[in-house]
């Protein structure tokens, strides 16, 4: 229990009504969006100024206290989950977009600003930010900082790093850290930017981000290709981009989802279907015209039994919202549902889509794929109904298989949702072990005391 | 603690599990949106009634607390993608909260004492209203739901007048159908139109009548109870209402409405109400006559030309979705249709017009700052649609509208749907 004294302290710099202590608030701030994992604070603090951070930050240190860093908690890798009491640190109400500049095309904007909500002002500037976590309706702009978030756009835009020039960043010390800037181009010693994206509130806390913007393409296209065989559209996938296409998205539902779509939706796609690609091209009105003529025909030639655009942005919405509700028919379907997030190289598609059958048909859970083709990103969602001990071994051998094999091919452990808690077991086998140890120190330079989101990333934090 | 008997709760129980914590509902809940805390969220709140479920909380005034903090909009429902139906959890966990705690006062007194029998509401409402004019200056369109009308005293709102004469005492109990009469329909007028609004009521009885329809008032219909079981969760106090209204509006087509609350409810006594086989069967039966006037209109009696009032000529007015219709009922082009074809008017759609204005009823009672915080956003879309009047279909968010217009000095009129037609 944290000592009353601790707790007045906190709300002598935010002020009462953002520092929570009630048993039922604190129940609240237990979880993230993974299913099983959960630990209570002992506070929640909602600070409203990097100030207000740094000072929650120095008395953190000066007591011990473990700090756990987040937005609005909708990552699902267990990074934003307490394991030990503390603090957690809300950054929900450092919600302001600071600045939109559309000669410099850059933004900056504080941690606590939702996706949605800056996508919405952008595209009244005709701006465009293209990382596009699924979360984005929920998730704020520090947490997919701190995730180096991607989606499915990620194919032709690239990941949330790519588009981050410069970090406020609070240390476990209360020292307020400026590193990046606001240009571009920006070769001035080590480059701390990225290290601080993706680090899983592991070093920091983020208070300001400054964001690389590109001006919104003029058009887009939707296509939708339907196949008999989940091999030969991961065959495809590998024909266009060797075919020197990089469309915006392309998006990988089996035919477990495509009947879940079917049931709640209706939109007519063939319930038979083995797999449904979605494509989106997007750029100048000629371009994405020829680029979706040759993508049709690569289909074609790839085996497609019906490869068509979307008629017009009504139909291309619907085939958008099948697939971003492809997770929820997943996640509903059975009680316990993990989605993997091991990453291949594209090359290496099919082969993988087969050895996931493989695997599936060996174990006897099903496997059910949904993601992002275009990057080598294709969820696997290994589900179960039952709760005997022995058979939830079995799944965690499972997902341990998919991983190897992802290995095997040349792939990577995870390729959005990070480490955090869901995948820490893991991780030594994904890195070397000189990097893993240099990753450590560089921690202990920041976090000498560990009190920074701890337990996240490394097994024995 | 010892594992506790949730009744309600686990009626819904499978419900429970639908939420997967992704978290979406941040973006679209109202009072998330004002709060940013968790446990203003669907998510949280679902947590919480599964962390009473498991024991691991208990029923006290903390979560009691929390879990009045909805509007009960739906919106996050209407935006999940697991379609989870957290305000059906919400309202049986404050069924559980009421019967382990009783009512916080003085609703528990109001609602069982006054609201669940007519004679003594009306008995209140008159002497209320003779001392409206001494304890608070009299003004004009505010209040909700006359179920809170009494416990609102004291708050600082802007009450509306009583009516000198309650609507069962200026309409008969049956009106008949001018010319062929096609159908014989029970007008169900809620507490507002009863004692509050009675104009209303014989508007909506009128153009009823004029269409073709037989419209009975039954004399022993009573409160619809929205107040009762889905804002407090007195279940047992509104089975008795939900049984005097269903037997009143036995042998009848339809059971209409001009109150989207009230339509809501009323359809909502199976669900929630039921609590035997027999109960089941007549509330099912009577659920399934329930029509808003507006779907009644526009879906049963086909009707598509509508007159406005001379004093709407030349007017822009725009629709503001109550939930209850919205959300609840399914009904949103109905109203619009309605709108649209008001000759010498114009109809203009706000932005974020099925947006919640923050009322829910008890909520805006028992939070009336958040509540306020809330009906800034409608009142912001309202001025953006630039509309001289804004139609509603639902007392609750017309004091709510009326309210907040009066308090950040809006010059925009707030109307009931059946107001601008004749």
């Amino acid at each position: 229990m944290l000592k009353p004294e601790i707790i007045h302290r906190l709300q002598e710099i935010v002020g009462k009504d953002d520092v929570l202590s009630a048993r039922e608030d604190l129940a609240t701030y237990s979880y993230d969006g993974t299913t099983n994992w959960t630990g209570t604070p002992e506070v929640v603090v909602l600070p409203r100024t990097t100030e207000q951070i740094s000072e929650i930050m120095k008395l953190a240190t000066r007591h011990h206290i473990a700090v756990t860093p987040r937005g609005a908690g909708t990552n699902i890798s267990g990074g934003s989950v307490p394991t030990r009491g503390g603090i957690v640190l809300c950054t929900v109400k450092m919600n302001r977009v600071l600045d939109i500049n559309k000669t410099n095309l850059t933004a900056m904007v504080e941690p606590g600003v939702v996706l949605q909500d800056f996508n919405n002002m952008l595209a009244k500037e005709n701006l465009f930010y293209p990382p596009d976590p699924q979360s984005f309706l929920g998730c704020t702009m520090g947490g997919t900082i701190a995730e180096n978030s991607g989606g499915p756009l990620c194919v032709k835009y690239g990941v949330t790093k790519h588009y981050v020039l410069g970090l406020e960043v609070v240390l476990p010390s209360g020292y307020v850290m400026k590193v990046g800037g606001s240009t571009v181009k920006n070769r001035t010693g080590y480059d701390l930017v990225p290290l601080f994206t993706g680090s899983e509130g592991t070093l920091g806390v983020i208070t300001r981000i400054t964001l690389r913007l590109i001006p919104r393409p003029a058009a887009r296209r939707t296509l939708m290709a339907i196949f008999d065989d989940m091999t030969l559209a991961g065959a495809v996938v590998s024909s266009i981009l060797g075919a020197g296409i990089v469309p915006a998205k392309i998006e990988f539902v089996d035919n477990f989802v495509i009947r879940r779509i079917e049931e709640k939706m209706k939109i007519g796609l063939p319930v038979d279907a083995k797999t449904m690609l979605l494509i989106d091209v997007d750029g100048s009105e000629a371009a994405v015209e020829s680029e979706a003529e040759r993508i049709l025909e690569l289909l074609k030639e790839g085996g497609a039994r019906i490869a068509r655009r979307a008629k017009d942005e009504t139909e291309a919405a619907l085939y958008w919202k099948a697939r971003s509700a492809g997770f929820a028919a997943i996640y509903s379907a059975a009680r316990t549902v993990i989605a993997e997030d091991v990453t291949v190289p594209r090359d290496r598609l099919s082969e993988y889509i087969q050895r996931l059958d493989e695997i599936s048909r060996k174990s006897g859970f099903p496997i059910v794929l949904i993601g992002h083709a275009g990057d080598g990103n294709i969820h696997p969602s290994v589900s179960t109904d039952s709760t005997d001990k022995e058979d939830l071994e079995r799944l965690e051998d499972t997902l341990t298989a998919i991983f190897e094999m992802a290995l095997e091919l040349g792939g990577t452990l995870s390729g959005e949702h990070g480490i955090g808690l869901e995948k820490k077991r893991l991780l030594s086998r994904a890195l070397d072990p000189m990097a893993i140890d240099a990753m450590r120190k560089i921690k202990a330079i920041f976090d000498p005391d560990n009190i920074m989101n701890p337990d996240k990333i490394w097994e024995n934090a | 603690m010892s594992r506790k008997e949730f009744t309600q709760i686990s009626r819904v129980a499978r419900e429970l599990e639908q939420c997967m914590k992704c978290g979406f509902c941040a973006y679209v809940c109202p009072v998330y949106q004002e709060e940013k805390t968790e446990a203003s969220l669907a998510r949280g709140k679902n947590e919480l009634v599964k962390l009473l479920v498991s024991g691991e909380l208990e029923i006290n005034r903390e979560l009691a607390d929390r879990l009045y903090k909805c509007t009960g909009c739906m919106t996050c429902t209407t935006n999940c993608p697991a379609r989870a139906e957290i305000p059906r959890i919400v309202v049986a966990a404050r069924a559980d909260i009421a019967g382990e705690m009783g009512m916080r006062f003085p609703y528990g007194l109001i609602y069982r004492q006054v609201l669940a029998k007519r004679g003594v509401m009306g008995l209140a409402l008159a002497v209320a209203s003779r001392l409206q004019g001494v304890l608070m200056p009299r003004t004009s369109g505010t209040l909700r739901h006359m179920p809170d009308f009494v416990s609102a005293f004291g708050k600082g709102r802007r009450i509306p007048s009583v009516a000198r004469k309650f609507l069962r005492r200026q309409v008969p109990e049956v009106t008949p159908a001018a010319g062929r009469r096609t159908l014989r329909v029970g007008y169900f007028s809620g507490c507002m139109n009863e004692f509050v609004s009675p104009e209303i009521g014989r508007r909506t009885i009128g153009l009823l009548a004029r269409r073709g329809v037989e419209v009975v008032f039954p004399r022993a219909q009573g409160c619809c109870g929205a107040a009762v079981f889905l804002g407090a969760g007195d279940f047992e106090t509104a089975r008795k209402m939900a049984d005097r209204n269903a037997a009143a509006f036995e042998g009848l087509d339809y059971v209409v409405t001009d109150c989207a609350t009230c339509a809501c409810a009323l359809t909502e006594y199976a669900h929630f109400l039921a609590d035997t086989p027999e109960r089941e069967e007549a509330y099912a039966r009577f659920s399934g006559k329930v029509r808003h006037v507006a779907s009644f209109l526009v879906d049963v009696l086909g009707a598509a030309d509508f007159r406005a009032p001379a004093l709407l000529d030349g007017k822009k007015v725009t629709w503001h979705d109550p939930c209850h219709l919205n959300r609840h009922l399914g009904v949103r082009e109905q109203p619009r249709r309605i709108l649209e074809s008001l000759d010498g008017v114009r109809y203009v759609e706000m932005p974020e017009a099925d947006r919640c204005c923050g009322m829910g009823g008890q909520f805006n009672l028992l939070h009336y700052e958040l509540s306020m915080k809330i009906a800034k956003r409608k009142s912001e879309s309202i001025e953006a649609a630039d509309a001289d009047i804004v139609v509603t279909a639902c007392p609750g968010c017309q004091l709510q509208l009326a309210d907040s217009a009066s308090r950040l000095d809006k010059p925009q009129r707030v109307m009931s749907l059946m107001d601008v037609i004749e």
